[in-house]
C-alpha cells in the first residue's frame, strides 16, 4: 500500500534543502546594521540571491533582483509540487493583480507602455488570456480556460463601473472574489492548511480594513463593500463597531484568537495613529500559522511553508533595502522586519 | 557726455521743461520702487513661512509613503495609484499688483466619480498598507497650499523683476539724465550770459567809438 502523501516525496526533500538556504534573522539584522546600501547589498551577495546580482548594473534596481527571484520560486513550485494547483492558489493573487491593472488601463484607455510594466508574470492564467477577457470585444468564455468567478466578477465590473465610474470598485471587488476563490478551492480540495491560511488572512485583513475604514469617516455601507467574505469574524460584528469607541473592538475580540492583535492594534492606534506593528504582527501569525505544519514529513505542508517564507523574506529584504536607500534609520526597519520561517 | 545742443533760449526752455518732467518722473518712480519693495518684502515674509510649512508637511507625508512603499512591491503600490478618483481643474486669473499681472489660481476639486468627493483613496484595502492611506491624505491636504505658494512665488519673481526695472530706471534718472540736463542748462545759461555780456561791451565799444568822433 502507498504511503499517504507519497508523490510529494521528492518535492519535500528539495524543499528541504531550500529553506537551508533562505535568509536567517542573524542576516538580516546584518543587513540591518549595515552602514550603507552597498554593505546591506554585498550582505546578500552572500546569499542565493548571488546568481541574479550580476545582471543588474547598480544598487538600486533591487527591485528588479526581488522580482525575479519571486518569479523564479513560482516557476520552481509548479515544476516540483505534483499537484500545482494547489500552489496555483496561492499564486492567484497575482492574477487578480493583473486583473486590476488591465481593467484600468482600460478604463483610463491607456495602450500598452506604462501598463505592461505593472504586470506580474507570475499568474497561474496566462496574460493573453486576461487580456482577451477585457479587452476583446467578442469574448467567448468557452474559448479560453478561465476560473468562472473571474469571468463573471469582470461582468459585474464592467456594469458597476459604467453606472458609478469608480476605480476603487474595481479593487473592492476583485479582492472578494480573490477570496471567495481562494477559500472556496481550498474547502473543495480539503486542505485545511489552506483553508485556515486563508481564513485568517480575511480575518486580519478585515480587522484593519475596518480601522481604516472607521478613520476615513465612511458609512455602513462602505465598509460591507469592503469586507472580504468567509472570515471567522461575522461582517455584522465590524459594521455594528463602527460607529463604538475602538476600545469596544479589542473587548468584542477578547474571546478569538485575535485577542493579542486587537490589542496592540488599538493600543499603537491611539498612541501613535498608524498601524505598522499590527500588520507585521498579522504578517507574524500566518507565518506562524504555516511554521506549525512545518515539520510535517510527506504533504503540501513544506511547500506552502517555502513559498510563503520565501515570500516574506523577500518582504523584509525590500524594507530592509528600501529603507538603507533612504536612510531611515535602524530600529524603524526593524520595527518592521517580519518573522522569519526558519 | 554732455548733450550736443545749441545754445540757444528756446532750446534752453526746452531742456528747463524736460528737466521738470525729469525731475517728477524720478519721484514718482522712486516711489513706485519704494511701494513694490515694501509688497515684496510682505509676500516674502509670507512665502517664507507658508514654504517651511509645506516642507514640513511634505516631508513627513514623504516619509509615510516612503514606509508605504516598503512593505508594498512597486508593482502592487503603482496599480493601487494608477487610476485617481479626484479629478482637479486649474483656472489661470490674472491679478493686479502695482500694474504687475501676476497669475491668480484658482482650482476646484471635482469628483470624477459619483460620491468621490470624500473618497480620495483609489485602491482596495487587501494588499495596501495603511500607511498608504496617511501620506495619500496628507497630501490631498496639501494641494491647496502648493496652490497657494505657486502663486505666491510667481507674484515674487514678478515683482523682483519689475523692482529691478524700477530701480534701474530710477538711477538712470538720478545720476545720468538729470546731472546731464542740469550740466547742459548751466552751459546754455552761461554762454547766454557770455552772449549778452560780449553784446554789451561791444555796444559799449561802439558808443565810445562814436562818441570820439563827435
Amino acid at each position: 500500500m502507498p504511503v499517504k502523501g507519497a508523490e510529494y516525496a521528492y518535492a519535500v526533500g528539495r524543499i528541504r534543502v531550500l529553506e537551508t538556504r533562505l535568509l536567517d534573522e542573524g542576516r538580516l539584522d546584518r543587513m540591518v546594521e549595515s552602514s550603507s546600501v552597498d554593505e546591506a547589498f554585498k550582505i546578500l551577495g552572500e546569499t542565493e540571491y548571488a546568481h541574479m546580482m550580476a545582471e543588474v548594473e547598480s544598487v538600486y534596481d533591487f527591485e528588479e533582483i526581488l522580482q525575479a527571484e519571486l518569479e523564479r520560486i513560482h516557476l520552481l513550485m509548479q515544476e516540483i509540487n505534483p499537484q500545482a494547483h494547489l500552489t496555483d492558489l496561492i499564486s492567484l493573487k497575482y492574477d487578480f493583480h493583473n486583473l486590476k491593472v488591465l481593467l484600468k488601463g482600460k478604463y483610463l484607455k491607456e495602450t500598452g507602455g506604462a501598463m505592461d510594466d505593472l504586470l506580474l508574470p507570475m499568474g497561474t492564467i496566462p496574460l493573453e488570456d486576461l487580456q482577451a477577457l477585457i479587452f476583446d470585444e467578442e469574448f467567448q468564455e468557452d474559448d479560453y480556460e478561465l476560473p468562472e468567478e473571474v469571468c463573471r466578477a469582470v461582468e459585474e465590473i464592467a456594469e458597476e463601473f459604467e453606472a458609478s465610474g469608480d476605480p476603487q470598485l474595481i479593487d473592492l471587488s476583485l479582492d472578494r472574489t480573490l477570496y471567495e476563490m481562494l477559500v472556496g478551492r481550498a474547502k473543495e480540495l480539503k486542505s485545511t492548511v489552506l483553508e485556515e491560511l486563508f481564513v485568517r488572512e480575511v480575518d486580519l485583513t478585515n480587522i484593519k480594513t475596518f480601522l481604516r475604514v472607521k478613520r476615513m469617516g465612511r458609512d455602513r455601507r462602505f465598509l460591507r463593500r469592503t469586507m472580504l467574505p468567509h472570515g471567522r469574524l461575522p461582517v455584522d460584528l465590524f459594521s455594528d463597531l463602527l460607529d463604538e469607541p475602538l476600545e469596544a473592538l479589542a473587548e468584542s475580540l477578547e474571546k478569538s484568537q485575535y485577542a493579542d492583535l486587537a490589542d496592540v492594534l488599538v493600543r499603537e492606534w491611539q498612541e501613535k495613529g498608524n498601524v505598522t506593528g499590527f500588520e507585521k504582527l498579522a504578517d507574524n501569525m500566518l507565518i506562524d500559522h504555516l511554521r506549525q505544519v512545518k515539520y510535517t514529513t510527506l504533504g503540501l505542508e513544506p511547500l506552502l511553508g517555502y513559498l510563503y517564507a520565501k515570500e516574506t523574506e523577500i518582504k523584509n529584504i525590500r524594507i530592509i533595502l528600501v529603507g538603507k536607500v533612504n536612510g531611515l534609520p535602524m530600529d524603524e526597519i526593524k520595527e518592521r522586519l517580519r518573522n522569519v520561517y526558519v | 557726455m554732455d548733450i550736443k545742443v545749441n545754445p540757444t533760449r528756446m532750446e534752453l526752455n526746452q531742456l528747463k521743461a524736460r528737466h521738470e518732467v525729469a525731475v517728477r518722473g524720478h519721484k514718482l518712480l522712486k516711489d513706485k520702487r519704494d511701494e513694490l519693495v515694501r509688497q515684496f518684502l510682505e509676500r516674502i515674509r509670507k512665502n517664507k513661512e507658508l514654504r517651511e510649512q509645506i516642507e514640513k508637511e511634505l516631508s513627513a507625508a514623504m516619509a509615510r509613503f516612503l514606509l508605504a512603499r516598503a512593505v508594498m512591491s512597486a508593482e502592487v503600490l503603482e496599480e493601487a495609484l494608477m487610476y485617481p478618483t479626484a479629478k482637479m481643474s486649474l483656472e489661470v486669473d490674472r491679478q493686479n499688483i502695482m500694474s504687475i499681472y501676476a497669475p491668480k489660481l484658482s482650482f476646484k476639486q471635482e469628483a470624477s466619480v459619483e460620491g468621490g468627493e470624500d473618497n480620495i483613496y483609489p485602491y482596495g484595502f487587501v494588499d495596501t498598507s495603511a500607511e498608504l492611506d496617511a501620506s495619500i491624505e496628507t497630501m490631498a491636504g496639501i494641494m491647496p497650499k502648493l496652490m497657494e505658494l505657486a502663486e505666491l512665488e510667481k507674484a515674487i519673481q514678478l515683482l523682483a523683476d519689475e523692482i529691478e526695472k524700477t530701480r534701474r530706471r530710477a538711477n538712470a534718472l538720478e545720476y545720468v539724465m538729470i546731472p546731464r540736463m542740469e550740466e547742459t542748462i548751466r552751459y546754455i545759461t552761461m554762454k547766454l550770459d557770455e552772449d549778452e555780456r560780449a553784446a554789451l561791451t561791444r555796444l559799449m565799444k561802439i558808443k565810445d567809438i562814436v562818441r570820439a568822433k563827435v
